[in-house]
């Protein structure tokens, strides 16, 4: 089997507001790290970046018109389709952020199930870190995605103390992108099952069957 | 093909004016406008049921009732008809009447609302909706159909050896139409019937509604009711027009921008793109009318709406009288001329009375559809 046949579609979706922005920097160390992992696998992966930033008007158009259009409606096809997620918020009042939680909100049902997925966050202070498990973890245990244990949180000083390899952010970054790495190369990959646009929907269930319940 | 236009029935506040009309006002204005839509040569009218404010239209065929004394040639129908909340009985006895009033003028379309208090209102629940939607209908075929039905299901009281009168004008019920978004199952229930699907695409993009029509062909033919090609379709439509695209923009952006649905949203621009919202030329609203039938199909049924977000009563007759002058006419000729001979016309009450060779109303043994009999207890 070639590097090819295992390639892997990572999908990153992310709702730092700032430029430059240290949920997208986190969120970067991430997937270069579960790359990295997935690679000492034998396994190849795609990454694809949903910064929900460029996304917010249409974010809250589909919230008020109840269809997504543009760049989202690739955005949600693309998480839907993707082979391992990683997910990084900034903490906005004790939580993940309201734009972060709007694009999970208009995601189509059954988007994440089963799918493993990587949790992390930033805030100013680590007072803040539990977010992840008291926030971020029900909500995707909720949309049934596979969460694995480690969950990364980076205050504003994890950037400096602790960014040397092998220590601190660094350690728990790679600790976090192993556990996803062994739960992705471990399945086959999603098919290409997403209902795309354009794509003949699948039939029904038979009316009969309807008739009799 | 047939043109109409159908309404929501909404009271809104006119917010270039602050003005608001009474319920009153508007429900006479609403006759006036199917008036208006027969005058200027318009096939359909068609009105929303709700049960709750901002809407006025809660009583249906009363207001249909009234239309029909006063048009000759307009055909009646609903956008839609509650299969989940109203009894299927009284929709049977209501819609029998109608037929007989108007003679044959009628067809409904089946919803399920898009407001959950309704069931609660009514004694449901709304888990329970697609469930209510085809066991009602069920019901509501075979009394339509059987001139006695002994029926027990799970959403009503049984009945036995019920008559429910008056019998379908000719012995041939109103044609039904389905009408849903995003359900799956009633695509399938349209096919399994072999009624119209109609999708209410106003405010969804047309790769949604191709998939959904294209789903309802495709089933419609596995059921043996015909070609995918000639399965009964409908589409919904929105559009504003003045003589100068650039003046309908003006006009009706204050409307599109607070309008109860979409408001606050996405611009007109955005909006015009994704949805079938046209707002310019009639002109514009030709081409962009008749290009929706490449992606759908030949069609039976467009229906427009043009008379909500607080529109004043003149602008909206104005509207109707240059879709039946300027539009329709143009829309007619280009549908004509692309649809082949074996795709039908939109069904009539005179095209079905011949088709079911003029029977006079007798006891059906079996709904052909579902094989149930009048003897049979469902269930």
């Amino acid at each position: 089997m070639t590097l090819q046949d295992r390639r892997r579609r990572l999908v990153v979706v992310q709702a730092g507001l700032s430029q430059p922005s240290s949920t997208r920097l986190l969120a970067q160390r991430l997937a270069s790290g579960t790359e990295d992992a997935l690679l000492e696998r034998g396994t190849e992966a795609e990454v694809v970046f949903v910064d929900l930033r460029e996304l917010a008007h249409d974010l809250a158009n589909a919230l008020l018109t109840g269809f997504a259009t543009g760049g989202l409606r690739n955005a949600l096809d693309s998480v839907a389709g993707a082979d391992a997620l990683i997910a990084v918020t900034p903490v906005f009042q004790a939580s993940y952020s309201g734009l972060f939680k709007t694009f999970f909100d208009v995601l189509d049902e059954g988007s994440l199930r089963g799918t493993p997925t990587l949790l992390a966050a930033t805030a100013g202070t680590a007072r803040h870190s539990l977010v992840l498990e008291h926030a971020m973890r029900p909500m995707f245990a909720y949309l049934k995605a596979t969460t694995v244990g480690t969950a990364v949180f980076a205050a504003s000083e994890d950037w400096g103390t602790g960014g040397t390899v092998g220590s601190g952010l660094s350690d728990r970054i790679a600790v976090a992108a192993a556990e996803l790495a062994d739960l992705v190369a471990a399945r086959p990959s999603k098919a290409a099952s997403v209902n795309e646009l354009g794509v003949e929907l699948a039939d029904p269930v038979p009316f009969e069957q309807l008739l009799g319940r | 093909m047939q043109f109409g236009i159908f309404t929501v029935g909404d009271v809104t506040t006119d917010p270039t004016t602050g003005t608001t009309v009474s319920e009153h006002e508007r429900i006479k204005n609403t006759v006036e406008l199917a008036r208006q839509a027969e005058q200027v040569g318009l096939d359909v009218f068609a009105t929303g049921e709700h049960h709750n404010p901002p809407f006025v239209p809660s009583s249906p065929t009363t207001t249909l009732g009234f239309i029909a004394a006063q048009t000759d040639r307009l055909l009646l129908s609903t956008s839609t008809t509650l299969i989940t909340t109203n009894d299927p009985v009284k929709i049977a006895e209501d819609y029998a009447t109608l037929q007989h009033l108007a003679d044959g003028r009628v067809d409904l379309m089946m919803g399920r609302g898009n407001t959950g208090p309704v069931y609660p209102w009514f004694g449901k629940d709304i888990r329970d909706g697609i469930p209510l939607a085809i066991e009602n209908y069920a019901l509501l075929r075979r009394l339509w159909t059987e001139d006695v039905v002994t029926w027990q299901g799970k959403y009503r009281t049984p009945l036995q050896s019920f008559t429910a009168t008056p019998r379908p004008l000719d012995g041939v019920p109103p044609f039904v139409w389905h009408g849903s978004i995003r359900s799956p199952e009633i695509a399938e229930q349209a096919a399994y019937y072999g009624d119209g699907f109609f999708h209410n695409n106003i405010f969804w993009p047309m790769s949604h509604t191709k998939q959904m029509v294209a789903l309802y062909r495709r089933r419609f033919e596995h059921y043996g009711h015909g070609k995918a090609d000639q399965a009964i379709v409908g589409l919904g439509g929105q559009v504003f027009m003045r003589a100068n695209s650039q003046a309908a923009v003006r006009e009706f952006r204050p409307y599109f921008d607070n309008a109860p649905v979409y408001g606050h949203g996405p611009s007109l621009e955005e909006f015009s793109r994704e949805t079938p919202l046209t707002v310019g030329s009639p002109q514009q609203v030709v081409e962009r009318y008749a290009a929706m039938a490449d992606s759908v199909g030949d069609y039976q049924r467009q229906l427009f709406l043009i008379d909500h977000a607080g529109l004043p009563h003149r602008t909206v007759m104005e509207q109707v009288e240059l879709l039946g002058t300027e539009v329709v006419p143009e829309l007619r000729k280009i549908a004509a001329a692309r649809k082949p001979a074996h795709v039908p016309d939109a069904p009539t009450h005179a095209a079905r009375v011949a088709a079911a060779g003029r029977r006079q109303a007798t006891v059906h043994g079996t709904d052909e559809a579902t094989g149930l009999t009048a003897e049979k207890v469902s269930r």
